[in-house]
């Protein structure tokens, strides 16, 4: 089995309120999240808005000081804030964002967008900088020409490419994608989504997907992670994951997801029909917090957070049922 | 594959021609409103004038010590467009020559105060919250709670009034607003997501100011500057009205002003070409400022 | 026969731009029956909300339309004068926005803008205000919304994103109405909400028997929302058919190709992508705006645009593949 190169344990972020009616409250953003990624393989971490799955790729990549809790990628202890992270961490884990509009300095031109990767990292190739920035263009299928464009100039799909490619400079091998292609059209997607797979086989890259689209999952991830107010409500290997989805709230997404083919109906959930919101993150509910929404609540739902429990092979949920 | 020949190639062409659709498309942007393309042309008049002076005006040596008591107080005519002035200067020249002036004080005044005030705030605003950056902007408060006419004529007091001590005046107190500006551009612009992952790369603090943060500011700074241009040349005249521009026999827009007063109404020229001409000039670099804000401006 | 609602015929806009005009919609075909529910599906930037915003006429000033047609319950929209317009945009047709925190005035509580709809809406009987907040809360109600009376007295920015797009169908549907227009209603909001809003909008629109026009970029919305789907591309709607028919033999190219980029839920490997971009505006390909990107395309398909012939009942297809017969 192929080895873990990242691991969180009981990871957790909160956001103290500053000013307002609230003032005094604290977000729980992510509140004790554990998971894992092994070389090479994808964990698709789901959930809706106001769920924590950006907080906790967030915390990953150390752009949030984390309130408790453990990061550790190969080994070695990455808890910190990245402008406290050594350089050669901050090389070999990549990150792409979810709005490449944002992502890329619209002052900057291609060449100084990607140079500045390999420069920071000091892996500039000294013969001909040129080939080298020209052979990352090309890894992410963007024509040469390019060089010399500013973002605004591509497309939605081509700038998405293009960060890719900055974050494929310093060759990492852990890639953290924050819904990549959520932005992007269905035929921008597919192409990205069969390019990443591509790297993901020349490299063995580590992909951590944050996304709320199972659809995209089922065909992309290893592992999938479902969140709910800051925890992770299920977490299985995907056959599984799909063929029997157990924790309510799971059954619930997969039931509210529109799709296209009768194959696709037949395996949403038909007993789970959506209801109600996501609770605040800064009010959540005591005991297990699905309960405001849950179709299968009973008395000790209110008063018990349920803990994580192994229900098949690497397929852990978290809920009363399965106690 | 690429080989070098292609390489050379594409950099020529793409960038040739990105600049230039640039260029054609911040005109178009520019043209669409026709008031600051009239802006456009009377700077760029006024600064033809200032520049070439002495061919352009009818009487260049009126502009310094000159005396011509055949020609005293003559009202607008052929020979004097603008009228002369009570010791038979043409009113033209001299304005034309004032110009001059006028726009060294600008441009000297920008040159000075822009630099300073643009690192001043791009410093406070990436480390908003800290220390340095409280410092900055209290002494910024401490500038900006001095009206910069007062300001200027303290330290126009102090020194010899002369062109280069006003330039000095004015900068002392006019770098705050470029401080303020790029601050609370800065403030912002360091939470977007392209600087966020410049620092999650690691690159150095001086390349995440000056290379990604400080060129988007440049719109901002730019009209600000061309809107500035037009309030130095005003706060410059305003001195030389109470006598701190400029001294005689040098021309300077103020002081015409002040001298012709005393005209009032029957000279009137004496005095209202010359704050004609200072309107003109403002309200030139008001309308480019427009124009040049929509230019700059992402939407279409 | 039913009685048509609105009937676009060979519809042409263009936006002036700096780099000349932008033909955006290149004749467009498009009607809706009485309570018949519809939607246009296409990718970002295909003219979707060109097409409705060209039935309200809130069009953006730098638009204009040379040619075309478009008729509302028989009457040319194109045509009409102020009051006209008004009395269309009051009554007539409503639309639903893709963000409804732009729709909704933030300074205003979410009762003061239902009973100003109401009001304007031309129905006898709402000059008194007990009324308007009579139908107020109906509309809330029906909406399946808790607590109305709180609702009506809440700030937009009190609601959360699915409570404010269900405000917005309760606005839209408060009075009689001949069409409602969505625009990627439900695209903002998370998928559980997603389901939620859009089996009340369905639901609603049912009941008040108007008809629905429903964009949206996602054929599993409209396969689960409505009957009949219009599929658009570049300015043109280059294939429509009734729901089930498009999904069991969708026979455009450009159908086939789309439907096949989307991730199914059944696995199965994600496909190639459409190889490509959509053409520029300023200088569209001459004859199919899809023939450079179509993996079927003929010499003639760069020479001439196809029209939409007939290939079954309801279903119409853009594209020179297909004769009048249905046959290939």
């Amino acid at each position: 089995m192929a080895r873990t190169i990242l691991e969180v344990k009981g990871l957790k972020k909160y956001f103290p309120i500053a000013a307002g009616e609230q003032k005094g409250k604290v977000v729980r953003a992510v509140d004790g999240v554990d998971f894992f990624i092994r070389e090479g393989e994808t964990l698709g971490l789901v959930g809706e808005s106001g769920s924590g799955k950006s907080t906790t790729a967030y915390c990953v990549i150390g752009m949030y000081s984390i309130t408790d809790g453990e990061i550790s990628f190969k080994g070695q202890d990455i808890s910190m804030h990245s402008s406290k992270r050594p350089l050669s961490i901050k090389k070999d884990i990549g990150m792409v964002f979810q709005d490449p509009g944002t992502t890329l300095n619209p002052q900057r031109s291609v060449k100084q967008i990607l140079s500045l990767p390999l420069s920071v990292h000091k892996i500039v190739d000294k013969r001909d900088p040129e080939e080298q920035l020209l052979k990352l263009l090309e890894e992410v299928e963007l024509p040469a020409e390019y060089l010399y464009s500013y973002p605004a100039s591509l497309g939605g799909g081509e700038r998405q490419m293009l960060a890719i490619a900055r974050a494929l400079a310093t060759d990492p091998s852990l890639m953290v994608l924050d819904e990549p292609t959520s932005a992007l059209d269905v035929s921008v997607q597919a192409k990205i989504i069969n390019m990443l797979l591509r790297l993901q086989k020349e490299r063995n890259l580590a992909y951590l997907f944050i996304t709320h689209d199972l659809s995209l999952m089922r065909n992309l991830a290893t592992r999938i992670a479902i969140m709910y107010l800051g925890k992770i409500a299920e977490i299985a290997p995907t056959e599984t994951f799909f063929s029997a989805p157990r924790h309510p709230y799971t059954q619930m997404l997969l039931s509210s997801i529109p799709v296209m083919t009768e194959d696709e109906d037949a395996l949403k959930p038909k007993r789970v029909v959506s209801r109600g919101e996501i609770p605040s993150p800064v009010d959540v509910p005591p005991g297990c917090s699905f309960n405001t929404r849950c179709p299968f609540v009973t008395d000790g739902c209110f008063e018990e957070d349920p803990a994580m429990r192994e229900v098949g092979t690497d397929h852990w949920v978290r809920c009363h049922l399965f106690a | 594959m690429a080989n070098a020949n292609d390489k050379a190639n594409c950099q020529g062409t793409v960038v040739k021609r990105d600049k230039f659709i640039q260029l054609k498309r911040a005109w178009y942007k520019f043209s669409l409103n026709k008031t600051s393309v009239i802006g456009l042309v009377i700077v760029v008049a006024v600064a033809i004038c200032a520049i070439f002076q002495p061919w352009l005006a009818p009487y260049p040596h009126h502009a310094g010590e000159f005396v011509d008591f055949a020609n005293v107080n003559c009202p607008p005519c052929k020979e004097h467009w603008c009228g002369t002035d009570g010791v038979g200067r043409d009113i033209l020249s001299r304005i034309m020559y004032a110009f001059r002036g006028a726009f060294t004080l600008g441009l000297g005044c920008l040159a000075l105060v822009v630099p300073f005030g643009v690192v001043m705030g791009l410093i406070a605003g990436y480390h908003k919250g800290q220390w340095i950056s409280t410092f900055i902007m209290r002494v910024t408060d401490v500038f900006l709670s001095i009206p910069p006419l007062i300001m200027a004529l303290c330290v126009c007091a102090i020194l010899r009034p002369t062109l280069f001590n006003s330039l000095l005046a004015v900068s002392v107190s006019w770098w705050t607003w470029y401080c303020r500006l790029v601050y609370s551009m800065t403030s912002s612009l360091r939470n977007e997501m392209y600087v966020k992952s410049a620092e999650l790369t690691g690159a150095s603090t001086a390349h995440i100011l000056f290379r990604e943060i400080l060129p988007n500011c440049f719109g901002a700074v730019f009209t600000k500057m061309t809107l500035d241009m037009g309030w130095i040349i005003l706060t410059g005249a305003s001195l030389g009205f109470v006598g701190m521009g400029e001294q005689p026999p040098i021309p300077s827009l103020g002081t015409m002003v002040a001298d012709g007063a005393k005209y009032i109404p029957g000279q009137w020229w004496i005095s209202i070409c010359p704050a004609l001409a200072i309107m003109i000039i403002v309200l030139g670099f008001n309308l480019l400022g427009d124009g040049v804000k929509d230019m700059l401006s992402s939407e279409e | 026969m039913t009685q048509t609602i609105v009937d676009i015929r060979d519809l042409y806009v263009q936006y002036r731009t700096f780099d000349g005009q932008a033909k955006v919609l290149n004749g467009v075909n498009l009607t809706v029956k009485k309570g018949e529910k519809v939607s246009i599906v296409g990718e970002t930037a295909c003219g979707k909300t060109t097409t409705v915003k060209s039935i309200l006429r809130i069009l953006a000033p730098q638009a204009s339309i040379p040619r075309g047609e478009i008729l509302f319950n028989g009457s040319d929209v194109l045509k009409m004068g102020y009051s006209e317009l008004n009395k269309l945009r009051s009554s007539g047709a409503s639309m639903i926005f893709q963000d409804p925190t732009m729709s909704l005035n933030p300074v205003f509580t979410i009762g003061e803008q239902m009973e100003a709809v109401i009001r304007y809406s031309g129905q006898s009987g709402v000059e008194q205000k007990s009324v308007r907040h009579e139908l107020a809360v109906k509309a809330l109600e029906e909406t399946a919304m808790p607590d109305p009376e709180r609702i009506l007295q809440s700030y937009p920015f009190q609601l959360s994103g699915g409570m404010r797009q269900r405000v917005c169908i309760a606005l839209s549907l408060a009075t009689p109405r001949d069409l409602v227009i969505a625009d990627e209603p439900t695209t903002n909001l998370d998928v559980t909400i997603q389901d939620q809003v859009l089996k009340i909008l369905k639901q609603r629109v049912e009941a008040k028997g108007c008809s629905l026009i429903l964009i949206t970029h996602s054929f599993g919305v409209a396969r689960e929302t409505t009957d009949r789907i219009y599929v658009m591309y570049a300015g043109n709607m280059v294939e429509t058919a009734p729901t089930q028919e498009l999904f069991r033999e969708p026979l455009h190219p450009y159908s086939r190709a789309l439907m096949s980029c989307i991730p199914r839920l059944s696995g199965g490997g994600m496909a190639e992508g459409i190889p490509g971009r959509l053409s520029n505006y300023h200088n569209p390909p001459k004859g199919c705006r899809f023939a450079p990107r179509c993996p079927e395309a003929m010499p003639r398909c760069h020479e001439e645009k196809p029209e939409s012939i007939d290939v079954g009942r309801e279903h119409q297809v853009a594209c020179f593949l297909y004769d009048k017969d249905g046959g290939k």
